[in-house]
């Protein structure tokens, strides 16, 4: 029962992506579930750890290059591929990290946005020879077919997705009951504090800094698999935002915000495009309000009335329980 | 490298150096006083080149149009200044840094719904050339550096002989006590902003007719100009000064020895700087108060 409790809101969350794949397009739920673990690692950076990344897109691109080099040059299966995108994100985070963690907040969202820059321009002017500059690699036919899901084929690829996204959330609720999460809290809200009771800052960011760029590596790479292209758009600076908006769309911190934020950003693109093909004055006035209006998001602001809710839905079956206990 | 060509390289870094300085000075004070990141300094930088382009076409005078450039981007910081960030100023610095970048997004819609997405572009006002030591350099680039020398020392004498300067440097180390020698801080905000606004403006007019304006004019600068107040340091003019032109030279002499290396260069000169010192070249260890 108390493992219940605890995995449901989960369970509950992607049951009801499950149903919206049903209703939406597939490429529509594949972009949304794969920018949610997009988002996810800038959600943890910017609310459980107080550091704000501009630069999300170089791990991305990371993830992305490091899938797609295996795919073209040494071999076809998907699933290794995506294993050794994460793999290169967590090598690249762990050789950037010790030094980009030391600065502070605000130059720590510049350097990560310099590092996006230079990651641009080394895969489409530098290595040239390698990445095919801005053709990019196209390697969507040589994807091997794997026995149980096959991930060239997008339906396949929604239930691999909607599984890793399910672990990656299992695994960030798991890091939020945790004393380390609470380390992470610390550090943002009063780093002398938590220095006082003999953690370690700079390794308590670390450690967020790594696990939050591996994670946005994996979802470099599962685009790299799903796409079956990789270019170095993927890491354009003109995108650099795209993670923070939805993050702060959906709700800094929250545990959902990043799959409502993602929802709500990638269905608003679709929508607004296509009706006044502006969509730029919309998000961006969308942002400013959402600031002004106590930065809590979409999700953040929901989150309130349906715990109201559900709390006097629980308070009865509350009473139901300990009735029956009494029994 | 011949001589010719390294002095057009840096007559050429020297003028875009001074682009940069004129943004990255608002940048500067913005964070100096305020402790606020203002991003939105690119968006009042793309108006100034849309007014730019927009009035020559109407006049026939680019320098009319600079000039309109400037009021019209002093006037929208003057509105942004007391419709958002006015409520914002306790914040932290990210959430400005954020509320910013949804100014600077929403205000490209703007533009985009008047001006439209295609590339406009702008007459150079001056096609006369001079001699410089055998080499042949536009008028027009020693104008644009002039003005910015011209912009710097005029800030300089702001900052240094009028009261209103006196007190916004006073307030770049304490507000509270400059509050509490009977100063209106709140209109001082208001003035540092107006001022940041329209020398972005000014950027944005003297650019202009250098490179085509387009609607997102203001992202494809926006990691130069960061780049460049991260080097010179966060709230120090005469750094930003330095910076700018160092970043206008790398970028300049680079793309002469190595086309992709004027894009790279200035990220990884600034990564060098931030790890040897993390406060940028001139900047002191100001935090949000």
């Amino acid at each position: 029962m108390k493992a219940f409790r605890w995995w449901w809101g989960i369970l509950l969350a992607f049951a009801l992506l499950a149903v919206a794949r049903v209703f939406l397009p597939l490429p529509f739920v594949n972009e949304v579930v794969i920018f949610s673990i997009y988002t996810m690692g800038c959600s943890f950076l910017l609310g459980r750890v107080g550091l704000i990344s501009f630069g999300q897109p170089a791990y991305l691109a990371v993830g992305a290059y490091g899938t797609a080099f295996y795919m073209f040059y040494f071999g076809a299966n998907p699933y290794i591929g995506i294993l050794l995108g994460v793999l290169s994100g967590l090598v690249v985070s762990f050789i950037v990290g010790p030094l980009f963690v030391r600065l502070r907040s605000d130059y720590f969202a510049l350097v990560n946005l310099a590092l996006a820059v230079i990651v641009f321009y080394l895969m489409q002017k530098v290595l040239v020879g390698i990445t095919k500059g801005d053709n990019g690699l196209w390697f969507l036919t040589s994807i091997a077919s794997t026995p149980v899901l096959n991930l060239g084929k997008p339906s396949h690829f929604f239930i691999f997705a909607l599984l890793v996204a399910l672990a990656v959330w299992a695994f960030y609720k798991y890091l939020d009951d945790s004393i380390y999460g609470a380390c992470c809290l610390a550090t943002k809200i009063n780093e002398d504090k938590l220095r006082f009771l003999g953690y370690s800052n700079y390794s308590v960011r670390l450690l967020a800094f790594v696990i939050a760029n591996t994670t946005t590596a994996l979802a470099g790479a599962m685009y790299a698999v799903y796409l079956g292209f990789v270019s170095p758009e993927i890491s354009s600076p003109s995108r650099a935002a795209d993670p923070v908006i939805v993050t702060i769309l959906g709700g800094v911190g929250t545990l959902y915000g990043p799959i409502v934020g993602a929802f709500a950003y990638t269905g608003m693109k679709d929508v607004i495009s296509k009706l006044i093909g502006n969509w730029e004055l919309f998000i961006g006035f969308l942002l400013v309000f959402i600031m002004l209006a106590g930065e809590k998001g979409i999700w953040g602001s929901l989150q309130p009335l349906l715990e109201k809710l559900l709390f006097r839905k629980r308070s009865t079956t509350g009473t139901a329980d300990s009735g029956e206990a009494h029994r | 490298m011949s001589a010719q060509l390294l002095i057009s390289g840096v007559i050429f870094g020297l003028s875009i150096g001074s682009i940069f300085f004129l943004m990255a000075i608002g940048l500067s004070l913005c964070f100096g006083l305020m402790r606020i990141i203002s991003l939105d300094q690119l968006l009042y930088y793309s108006i100034g080149a849309y007014i730019t382009y927009s009035l020559s076409l109407a006049t026939g005078s680019v320098w009319l149009g600079v000039l309109g450039g400037l009021v019209v981007a002093g006037i929208a910081a003057f509105a942004v200044e007391r419709l958002v960030f006015r409520r914002i100023y306790e914040r932290e610095l990210t959430f400005s840094m954020i509320t910013s970048f949804g100014i600077l997004i929403g205000g490209i819609g703007v533009i985009k719904f008047f001006w439209g997405v295609v590339p406009r572009p702008v007459p150079v006002p001056m096609m006369v050339q001079i001699d410089i030591v055998g080499t042949e350099v536009p008028v027009y680039r020693l104008i644009v550096i002039g003005i910015a020398v011209l912009v710097y020392v005029g800030i300089w004498l702001f900052l240094n002989r009028t009261i209103i300067g006196k007190a916004i440097r006073a307030g770049i180390e304490n507000v509270e006590h400059v509050e509490g020698l009977g100063i209106n801080v709140s209109r001082l905000f208001t003035i540092t902003f107006i001022i940041a606004g329209a020398l972005s403006g000014l950027a944005g007019g003297l650019h202009a007719p250098l490179i085509m304006v387009d609607p997102s004019m203001g992202l494809e600068v926006l990691a130069f100009v960061f780049m460049v107040v991260i080097i010179g340091g966060l709230g120090s003019i005469k750094g930003t000064l330095i910076s700018a032109f160092i970043v206008g030279q790398v970028v300049s002499l680079g793309s002469l020895i190595y086309a992709p290396l004027a894009q790279m260069a200035p990220f990884a000169i600034m990564l060098l700087i931030l790890l040897i010192k993390p406060t940028g070249l001139y900047g002191s260890a100001l935090l949000k108060r």
